[in-house]
């Protein structure tokens, strides 16, 4: 039975997801190299909880920042949710199959990256599993389970059971680009940018029709504009790249020409609109 | 007791299940007096107060064609509705998966015809996207729009490209996850929950093909395949299995 969550990262994945585990009631450690970072994610956790509903200092205290690498192998699931850089997931997870306990299970948070790959970084890649999370990861109750090649069973059904029991809904895959959500989610952007590059309809116009005759809570336009246009089109190359280039993931220039002026939506306080 | 189109304000509607029936329906609840024919016998079932007819009135004040699936009858019930017409009434024709442009060339009162993204289903949001065709005449785009605000929807007016915008959109998503279903990488339940949680997507993309018809989703593809050229349009062959079984129901004969 797992009592301790392990969180490898403590930026905004990281300090989410430890949020939530102790919320759940597990022990949490939440690793990070930086100082600096793992007091931003305490003090970010800290304020979230004081809104919230629950006990927040009983729950605050369930969460322990740690900068040695070695206090997680008191962990019996570890969540890496470091950068999502394979070189720096390499780095992880050698580090981690050094230290992590016997029969503990090691799941990644990654949302693009193979989950096979992680694994093979491993002397255990049964015990290795893909656990997605969405942000922000208190709120948003899907989590995907990925299934790589070597992972075994018994590990997806000790994640699956940990997501249910963090009040997450569970859905299974297997470790295919862009698993469920960022692959088929891709032509509700991927079409509405070509509708716009044929003068079908301008953003307003897509957006409004999206929202008034689909019942979409936001259209593709204001959704890019929330996320990150750059964000966005990472995700799209990113899954065009995966399938070898199938054309039905080509990104579109519209979204590429936007990146490269910086306009990347409500950060910049300019996207498809002027946001501020 | 059956309305008529002899009425100020009346309607026909030619064309397939179930689109002829959910615009029946909100006419009928606008007010207005409705003539319908389907396709192919015995079709859909007629909504309260409709009435059946054999061909299009002199004395409708609009025409609607909602037929997606099928392109000869498409063809076929637009040059017996232009033929039939008085050269004033406005055509509305279903152009989801075949551009206005292209029906413009089938029926020499061009300028009256003018495209409804038209799906399933979607006559339950509050706006409706309509295109014109090249030439069509300005009080004919008033007409239709007149027509869609006296059953309650405010109107977009797009570009008449193939599949419209929203059709277009929710075809493809449909699609992919018809692709993602047929290569097992997530039981269709769980496809479905995905979406919606993690998009906020207000249904499924497996359960929106499924209402909106399997038949329809595959012609809006093959119709953005057909003007493109573009592979990226290409039918995912679970949603083309599912298309050719119920192909049999568009046409009215039993499953």
């Amino acid at each position: 039975m797992t009592t301790t969550v392990g969180i490898v990262g403590a930026g905004t994945m990281g300090s989410g997801i430890a949020r939530v585990a102790a919320e759940a009631g597990f022990e949490v450690i939440l690793y990070d190299l930086s100082a600096g970072a793992l007091t931003r994610a305490m003090t970010m956790i800290a304020d979230g909880l004081r809104k919230g509903p629950g006990e927040a200092a009983e729950t605050f205290s369930h969460i322990r920042p740690r900068r040695d690498l070695a206090d997680i192998g008191a962990a019996d699931i570890v969540i890496e949710a470091a950068f999502e850089d394979m070189a720096v997931k390499r780095e992880v997870f050698r580090a981690l199959d050094r230290v992590v306990a016997p029969g503990a299970v090691m799941a990644t948070n990654t949302s693009s990256l193979s989950v096979t790959a992680i694994g093979a970084l491993t002397r255990r890649p049964e015990s290795v599993v893909g656990m997605h999370f969405f942000n922000p990861a208190h709120r948003m109750r899907l989590v995907e389970i990925v299934r790589g090649s070597r992972t075994s069973e018994a590990t997806v059904e000790r994640v699956r059971t940990l997501a249910g029991a963090m009040g997450k809904t569970p859905v299974l895959c297997t470790d295919t680009p862009g698993f469920i959500v960022n692959r088929v989610a891709r032509p509700f952007y991927g079409e509405a940018l070509r509708l716009l590059g044929e003068g079908a309809a301008s953003v307003e116009e897509i957006d409004r029709i999206v929202r008034l005759s689909g019942g979409f809570r936001m259209g593709p336009f204001e959704l890019m504009d929330l996320v990150g246009i750059d964000v966005n089109f990472a995700v799209t190359q990113s899954v065009y790249e995966q399938f070898f280039h199938e054309p039905r993931f080509r990104p579109h220039p519209i979204q590429r020409r936007m990146v490269e002026a910086g306009t990347l939506g409500r950060k910049t306080g300019r996207g498809f609109y002027r946001h501020g | 007791m059956a309305r008529r189109t002899g009425r100020p304000g009346g309607v026909f509607i030619a064309g397939e299940s179930p689109l002829v029936e959910e615009y029946a329906a909100a006419c009928i609840a606008a007010g207005m007096t409705v003539e319908v024919r389907f396709n192919s016998a015995p079709g859909g079932r007629l909504p309260a107060g409709a009435r059946r007819a054999l061909g299009a009135r002199r004395d409708a004040r609009i025409a609607l064609e909602l037929t997606n699936t099928s392109g000869e009858a498409k063809r076929k019930n637009l040059r017996a509705m232009d033929r039939a017409l008085p050269e004033g009434t406005p055509l509305l024709s279903a152009s989801a998966a075949i551009t206005v442009a292209e029906q413009s060339g089938w029926i020499a009162g061009w300028h009256r015809l003018v495209g409804i993204a038209a799906l399933p289903t979607l006559l339950g949001g509050s706006l409706v996207e309509l295109a014109g065709a090249p030439s069509v005449a300005p009080v004919v785009i008033a007409a239709a729009r007149e027509f869609f605000r006296a059953i309650g929807k405010e109107v977009a007016i797009v570009g008449d490209t193939p599949g419209m915008v929203l059709p277009r959109i929710l075809c493809m998503l449909v699609n992919e996850a018809h692709f993602a279903l047929g290569e097992r990488i997530a039981p269709g339940d769980d496809i479905d929950t995905a979406m919606k949680l993690g998009t906020n997507y207000p249904r499924g993309p497996l359960e929106w093909g499924a209402a909106i018809g399997y038949g329809h989703v595959r012609a809006v593809l093959e119709g953005l395949q057909r003007s493109t050229g573009e592979e990226r349009y290409r039918t995912a062959p679970l949603l083309a299995r599912r298309g050719n079984a119920f192909s049999h129901n568009v046409e009215g004969m039993p499953l």
